[in-house]
């Protein structure tokens, strides 16, 4: 087989995979995620929550919805940064 | 046909390390002839030969290739010019090592979309043709000097060229092989190529197949 | 076959083929390129999945959120403050609510403590549903707890725990039910009790709240209502639905630090490349163009090959990283970007997000990463295929 030929099943095979994948997600979002959206809906009204649970350790980084620019500050005067999680985060945008 | 005419080559024109090569040469070779061109080191034999190439344009003067004027060509169609008509056989003979024989025989051929089964049909019939056949899928730079020679003649012929030019072809081999070599051009000549060798080798000069011989010395052609 | 098409057939031929005669340098740049391309398309999707999971979940946030502000530091909000919202034209409903984070000493955990009446909230009487067993009733002592603060609180079938108040005195609590795996990225950390058992435990005062939930009739107001709020209480702070969701899409901004040490590392790994290709080609390489030349090969045809060439390496790197950090998202939940997200978190939800890989990422990757590599690699080509054969093969 000439290497153009070969390179081109390579790259056929990705495209294919990555294809797969993609309705793979799509079949997962039908059939797991739908049917318990309404849910979550219930749970954000019912609670009045703003944040999604993703980091805990400090405020800025588990609501950072609801936080503003001085709240990492507001530990202690001598607090660092929750590092690396709260690097993730770029500060609110008020 | 080649003519030249009044054809100076100069190096670097207008910088310090300026060197003229070729001084004011006047030159005719006709198709279907085995010609010399006889000089020591440095003489300019290999500029001459790069002119008559296509590689290089003059400097000044006018330089015809089988019809065609070098010097008012640009370096797209130079190129194509020289695909059609020069067969070249280097005096290094410029194989690329990491290729087999038959790729290498057949990389003139790839830019022309040549499919792969009719490079390899072309290229194993002057394998064949030039005793090399053992040799075929061989890394180059595993083979004797002796073939690599017979590789860089079937490169020179793969797209059938009328003119066959080769730099000092006998430098690296030995006797016995330089006689095979000669005999090859022979053969070739028969076929209607023209031939164009430069070389300092009596082997070579003294060749009574030779049609005529071509001195130059210090870039100035001696054409008695 | 067309002849233009089989020529460039050829010249792919001739490029792949160069390529695996150096197939350990060549592998080595694709899996460093993939690399590279793999850290910034993971940390691409992670970021848009989380995003766009946001975007769908807190749909329902509640539309005016209330907090007092005090120096600058978020305080209790007195109740109070819901008289004066009484002549605030639109509003349907002002809810207070009691939360703040209780830090388990012994686990290092943190959890979301949150008590709310549930009757005066919207969707407050279905809450059942998304809780394995009861949603606690008011000054009961019973709690629903999330299913990572179950799990860290180690009950081993225990049906009641208890918490510190802030005298150190205990709390006891009653497990009523676990929330649903299912709603785990919202609830994963969360204990939900009554307000006044919430009230209780961090010992606030009856008059004040942490902040006041503002429902309105017409939606489409909630700024007009934002602002009236604002001239009427202007010693807090007031967040509107719109503000809140859009703290997420700017959340995981290319400007955040994370994104800032992937970006850079990327672009340093790039320049690297770039500056190894643009310093020229070697003696070799420039023998090789200089025998095609002679050869009759056109500087057009060495561009080409050397064009075939760079794409293949990175446009073969950018498939391999990009499917791969597809697959380290959807399949691995991101591990290798979780303990940098969640930090020093004890705490650990389920990642179970579905990754979000927009054309326009996908393309802002491909532009940062394939397109540089074609241009410092075909550049100096261009440079060298150039110069006379002539000069080239002496």
């Amino acid at each position: 087989m000439r290497p153009a030929h070969s390179f081109g099943l390579i790259i056929c095979f990705l495209f294919v995979l990555d294809t797969a994948l993609y309705f793979h997600v799509r079949f997962r979002q039908e059939t797991g995620q739908r049917p318990t959206a309404h849910l979550n809906d219930i749970v954000t009204a019912g609670l009045g929550l703003t944040d999604l649970c993703l980091a805990t350790e400090a405020r800025y980084t588990r609501h950072p919805a609801v936080s503003d620019l001085t709240t990492p500050f507001m530990d202690h005067p001598g607090a660092i940064e929750h590092f690396p999680s709260g690097s993730f985060w770029a500060a609110p945008q008020d | 046909m080649i003519e030249l005419e009044s054809v100076n080559k100069i190096y670097n024109r207008g910088q310090p390390n300026e060197v003229q090569a070729l001084y004011d040469v006047n030159l005719v070779i006709e198709a279907n002839s085995m010609v010399c061109l006889r000089g020591a080191s440095g003489s300019g034999k290999s500029t001459l030969l790069s002119i008559i190439g296509c590689i290089l344009p003059p400097t000044s003067g006018r330089a015809a290739v089988a019809g065609k004027q070098l010097a008012r060509l640009p370096d797209r169609f130079m190129t194509i010019h020289r695909r059609r008509t020069i067969g070249f056989i280097f005096q290094q003979f410029n194989i690329l090592p990491d290729l087999s024989v038959q790729e290498n025989i057949s990389l003139p051929l790839l830019p022309l979309g040549v499919s792969p089964k009719e490079r390899r049909i072309r290229a194993k019939v002057l394998i064949e043709r030039l005793g090399i056949s053992h040799r075929q899928d061989f890394p180059a730079g595993q083979i004797s000097g002796g073939e690599l020679q017979r590789v860089a003649i079937a490169r020179a012929l793969i797209n059938d060229q009328p003119i066959i030019l080769a730099d000092e072809p006998t430098a690296h081999l030995d006797t016995k092989l330089s006689q095979e070599f000669l005999q090859t051009m022979v053969d070739l000549k028969k076929t209607g190529k023209t031939i164009i060798i430069a070389s300092h080798d009596p082997l070579v000069t003294e060749n009574p197949a030779i049609d005529r011989i071509i001195d130059i010395t210090d870039g100035r052609v001696d054409v008695s | 076959m067309n002849p233009a098409l089989e020529k460039h057939l050829n010249l792919l031929d001739y490029a792949l083929s160069s390529l695996w005669r150096r197939k350990l340098k060549n592998l080595g740049i694709i899996t460093v390129f993939a690399g590279v391309i793999f850290l910034v398309a993971s940390f691409q999707i992670l970021t848009s999945s989380l995003t766009s999971t946001a975007e769908t979940m807190l749909a329902k946030t509640p539309e005016i959120v209330i907090q007092k502000m005090s120096a600058g530091r978020q305080e209790s909000i007195p109740l109070s403050y819901l008289n004066r919202l009484d002549g605030v034209f639109g509003i349907r409903a002002a809810v207070p609510r009691i939360w703040g984070y209780y830090f388990d000493e012994t686990s290092g955990a943190n959890y979301t403590v949150m008590g709310v009446e549930r009757k005066a909230m919207p969707e407050g009487r279905r809450l059942e549903m998304a809780i394995e067993g009861s949603y606690p009733e008011a000054g009961q002592g019973g709690a629903a707890l999330g299913r990572e603060v179950a799990a860290n609180m180690k009950l081993a079938g225990r049906r009641t725990f208890s918490l510190f108040r802030p005298d150190l005195s205990l709390k006891t609590f009653r497990i009523t039910g676990i929330f649903a795996e299912s709603t785990d990225l919202l609830t994963a950390d969360l204990l939900v009790t009554g307000l006044d058992d919430a009230r209780d435990l961090f010992t606030i005062p009856d008059s004040l709240a942490t902040d006041l939930l503002v429902y309105v009739t017409n939606p489409n107001e909630i700024s007009t209502i934002a602002k009236k709020i604002a001239a009427r209480l202007p010693d807090t702070r007031v967040l509107t639905r719109p503000q809140i969701l859009k703290t997420y899409k700017v959340v995981f901004g290319w400007r955040s630090g994370f994104a800032s040490i992937c970006l850079l590392a990327a672009l340093a790994a790039f320049a690297i490349l770039a500056w190894d290709k643009a310093s020229g080609l070697s003696a070799e390489e420039k023998r090789e163009i200089g025998i095609l030349k002679v050869l009759g090969w056109q500087t057009t045809d060495i561009l080409t090959l050397r064009f075939w060439e760079s794409l293949a390496v990175a446009g073969l790197a950018f498939l391999i990283g990009c499917t791969t950090a597809y697959l380290h998202v959807l399949f691995l939940e991101g591990s290798l970007f979780r303990p940098v997200l969640l930090g020093w978190s004890v705490i650990h939800p389920s990642l179970k997000i579905l990754p979000v890989f927009a054309a326009g990422d996908v393309l802002l990757i491909f532009t940062l990463s394939v397109l540089p590599y074609l241009a410092a690699t075909v550049i100096p080509a261009w440079r060298c295929s150039t110069i006379s054969p002539d000069a080239a093969i002496k």
